[in-house]
């Protein structure tokens, strides 16, 4: 099957904003990520299966607040109750993961070719998503997850690394546009490099 | 603005959730035969409370859960809040 990139049309490389007498390596650089494996699990309310006997790839479901369990190319985030976002770089994962979850007790879901994926570096990365996010961000440290709205948009947000600040934003893919529009606009005042 | 505390997430912006409505008001029990007026007044009829009110609260754009909050209606003082299955 042929994926099109949801942002095809609009993301294009260059320097854009504020930009001009600046080291272009002290810029915000925004990219969008593709061919990432997006998995949704969910487990029932009424399962009683215990989530510690679960181990993917030697990673556990993590189960508090803000947490990400990863490895070097699988990240586990933490969505809410007996809710978890798995990202993967190996697509292969998505039949393992079937085996793994019983249908009776867990709901999975591919989202991969349903969300955008906007990823931010850079060392302002947090002040930009502060313009149009409610979240306290002075709290997101490496490897933490957090679900919240950018200018009404509902997102995900998952901080990669901290030295220099790498954030990825999963928006809906319908919101792709609009979303990348957003970010980029909060960016023009610092000039940013999209690659 | 609202600052609520999510019993699953933590302090979180009004942005992040949806009002959900009065949380004392309870559906009449499963298979047990209830008069039009009682379906009517659980349906429809609310108080409208100036003070100290419990309410219910969906985290839409967090982790997608139900919270009770209790909430002054005149201050907009949040007390408290809940976990939906919780009980004050």
């Amino acid at each position: 099957m042929i994926s099109i990139s949801s942002l095809e049309n609009i993301h294009q490389k260059g320097l854009f904003g504020n930009y001009e007498g600046k080291d272009e390596n002290e810029l915000i650089t925004i990219s969008e990520i593709k061919n990432l494996l997006i998995v949704q699990i969910v487990k029932y309310k009424k399962s009683v299966f215990s989530i510690n006997n679960i181990n993917i790839e030697g990673i556990k479901l993590p189960n508090e607040t803000l947490k990400v369990n990863c490895n070097n190319n699988l990240r586990i985030l933490w969505c809410g109750p007996d809710n978890w976002l798995l990202i993967s770089t190996n697509k292969e994962l998505l039949n393992d993961i079937n085996k793994l979850f019983n249908s009776n007790d867990f709901a999975v879901t591919d989202l991969s070719h349903s969300r955008t994926v906007i990823e931010l570096v850079g060392k302002n990365a947090k002040e930009i998503l502060k313009k149009g996010c409610p979240f306290d961000f002075d709290n997101l440290q490496k490897n933490n997850c957090v679900n919240s709205v950018f200018n009404g948009i509902t997102i995900t947000i998952d901080m990669l690394n901290d030295n220099p600040n790498k954030i990825r934003l999963f928006s809906l893919r319908s919101f792709g546009e609009s979303f990348y529009h957003s970010v980029t606009d909060a960016c023009l005042e610092d000039g940013f490099k999209a690659i | 603005m609202l600052h609520i505390k999510c019993p699953h997430c933590g302090l979180r912006s009004q942005n992040e959730f949806a009002y959900g409505g009065d949380a004392s008001v309870k559906r009449p029990e499963l298979n047990k035969e209830v008069s039009d007026k009682e379906w009517n007044h659980f349906v429809y009829l609310r108080k409208s409370l100036r003070g100290k009110h419990l309410e219910l609260w969906h985290h839409i754009s967090g982790c997608r859960q139900w919270i009770k909050v209790q909430r002054d209606t005149a201050t907009h003082e949040i007390f408290k809040t809940f976990k939906a299955s919780e009980e004050i």
